[in-house]
């Protein structure tokens, strides 16, 4: 899969098709290529067009309503407000509630589960008998639809008949309304989203893993290192790279948080579990406030295009993951 | 992927007590390890599964009984007559193999076009589409949503299906499989005159199969567990698509009814299990050619 060796010693890994694209930009396009590349355009125009209507027009929507009074049930624009949106938002108690709240979230759902998704890809790194069951059975949150899968945890923690205030109960402790109270419906959002994403993690990590020279293992043994000490000293440092891709990802997914806040708490108790997503939803679809709603998606736009800049520099100086 | 067996070989007849506990001991703690993990894993999905055989009495039974005391299959007919089902069936049917088509075809097109034909502005265009990647989809959705609504699209399968159909990361992996694809093969097929229309479909198509069997089945289980969107466009229950639907039973069936509630989630999630089933390597490398 990964060219592990190259990648190790000089670092930098470049692709064949990187190659054999600056050698071919080198040299003059030959009749056959220039007319051959106007097809390009007709190639890209379906992508092109559809993403430009659909994607990046809505993206200049969002930034220019962001400055007005804008009523996004009736489309009337309501005057130019300036800056006012973004000040509302600093003084909303509401959003700044939303802002800490995906912040907490963030802090402990990725590396909740990067951390259980490197342990167990680090578990099912070397064949043995029953791997591929444990893969299947450890992945299948990921793939399964979140209503679905939250649906299920509104079942297992409900206050009547959920298997874990059974369990509870059981133990003499009194029912606990997961999900209706607070902190326990954050805490549950939180269980629910890394519980749902560390099969990805598990997946992303196995390939990271799988490019470790066996040799690396093979030496620390003689030397008489432990498991354990095998884990911390190779496995872990190795796939750094691994470690900051899936970093930026989850951050970046973690921002646009909802499905699961919808289904197991609608964003209460008192707002307390509702994220960003949530509460330009909020306003953009409850309350109509367009242009406050947009601002919120402005903000929101700026911190993920902050985190991949992050990311880019990050990646530019490990040298070691490329994303092309 | 790495078969290189990091365990040294070991004749089991010859190994002392001392060398077998310390062999045996680690082999137990992993699965000790993995047999907790997948209980926590994937024993919600059974609990699921069970419980939506269960009365509505039962479900909510303390202690709670592991088997149904009966099996109560007629719990997936009461859940057809609440909500329609074979409905949101058939629209989350429809709404995920049309993007799915959709996304691979255009992204098969565009991922082929830049990586192996030259025109200008090829550069920029693409940096721009990297650049678009990195933004989530999700925040732009209100002036989306406004501009569906003024299409006349809110509550039709088009503004389900269409402004899903470019993927800006389908587009990525073609190229870069094509970028990587040895060249004879389509110079071959150039100097016996196949223009690059037919080259594309006829020649590079076909080659890039497992390619496009991974992104599609993707791609496939993306769309039909996607929710967000899909809440937003459809307000109609005819086009509900199932994890809408699953939502407006929840909202209906109130709390006694978990058993109803199960057997609705597990249509939702059946569906996606045969797949995984069916195309887990598909699936594994898909998310791991991410990376790359």
């Amino acid at each position: 899969m990964v060219d592990q060796d190259n990648q190790l010693s000089t670092g930098r890994r470049t692709s064949a098709g990187d190659t054999a694209a600056t050698s071919r930009g080198a040299r003059r396009p030959t009749r056959m290529e220039r007319r051959e590349g106007r097809m390009g355009y007709l190639l890209i125009a379906p992508t092109t067009a559809l993403l430009t209507v659909f994607y990046l027009w809505p993206v200049v929507q969002t930034i220019g309503y962001s400055f007005t009074n804008w009523n996004s049930a009736t489309g009337s624009l309501g005057g130019i407000v300036g800056i006012q949106n973004f000040r509302t938002l600093l003084d909303d108690q509401e959003f700044t509630r939303a802002l800490l709240t995906t912040g907490i979230y963030i802090i402990f759902v990725v590396p909740a589960t990067m951390t259980i998704g490197l342990v167990l890809a680090a578990l099912l790194a070397q064949p043995f008998r029953g791997r591929g069951i444990y893969r299947a059975l450890l992945f299948v949150p990921y793939i399964a639809p979140i209503v679905g899968s939250a649906l299920i945890f509104t079942y297992i923690l409900s206050p009547l008949g959920g298997i874990v205030n059974g369990v509870l109960t059981s133990l003499g402790v009194a029912p606990v309304g997961f999900l209706a109270t607070e902190p326990w419906a954050l805490v549950s959002v939180i269980v629910f989203s890394s519980w749902q994403g560390v099969g990805y993690a598990m997946v992303i990590y196995a390939a990271g893993l799988s490019g470790i020279p066996p040799s690396y293992y093979e030496a620390a043994r003689i030397d008489g290192a432990s498991a354990w000490r095998r884990f911390f000293s190779i496995s872990v440092p190795l796939v750094a790279p691994t470690t900051a891709f899936l970093a930026v990802t989850g951050v970046i997914s973690a921002l646009q948080v909802f499905t699961q806040v919808y289904v197991l708490t609608q964003g209460g108790p008192l707002g307390s579990t509702e994220t960003l997503l949530y509460y330009i939803y909020k306003q953009g679809f409850v309350y109509f406030h367009g242009g406050l709603a947009s601002a919120a998606a402005v903000i929101l736009l700026i911190i993920g295009i902050g985190i991949s800049i992050i990311q880019l520099r990050f990646i530019n100086r490990s040298d070691a993951v490329e994303l092309e | 992927m790495n078969q290189v067996m990091n365990t040294p070989p070991i004749r089991r007849r010859h190994m002392s007590g001392e060398a077998l506990r310390r062999h045996l001991v680690p082999v137990v703690a992993r699965h000790a390890v993995l047999i907790v993990a997948s209980v926590l894993f994937f024993g919600p999905f059974l609990w699921m599964l069970l419980t939506s055989f269960k009365s509505s009495a039962e479900a909510l039974a303390f202690p709670p009984t592991f088997l149904p005391q009966t099996w109560r299959f007629s719990n997936f007919v009461d859940v057809f007559r609440v909500a329609p089902f074979g409905r949101y069936y058939l629209n989350s049917a429809i709404v995920a193999t049309t993007t799915t088509a959709g996304q691979v075809l255009t992204s098969l097109a565009a991922g082929f076009a830049f990586a192996r034909l030259r025109f200008r502005g090829r550069e920029v265009i693409f940096v721009i589409l990297l650049a678009a990647l990195l933004v989530p989809f999700e925040v732009v959705f209100t002036p989306l949503i406004s501009l569906i609504s003024s299409l006349g699209w809110m509550n039709t399968y088009q503004g389900l299906i269409v402004p899903n159909i470019p993927s800006i990361l389908g587009t990525f992996l073609f190229r870069q499989f094509f970028a990587n694809f040895p060249r004879e093969i389509e110079d071959a097929s150039r100097i016996d005159g196949a223009g690059v229309w037919r080259r594309l479909w006829l020649v590079m198509a076909p080659m890039a199969s497992p390619m496009i069997g991974s992104f599609a089945v993707l791609s496939f289980v993306y769309n039909w567990n996607n929710f967000f969107f899909q809440f937003l466009v459809v307000t109609q229950p005819l086009y509900f698509t199932v994890p809408v639907g699953l939502t407006q039973l929840q909202s209906t069936n109130a709390a006694t009814g978990f058993n109803l509630l199960m057997a609705g989630s597990t249509l939702a999630v059946v569906p996606v299990f045969v797949v995984f089933l069916i195309f887990q390597k598909q699936i594994a490398s898909a998310l791991a050619g991410g990376l790359r």
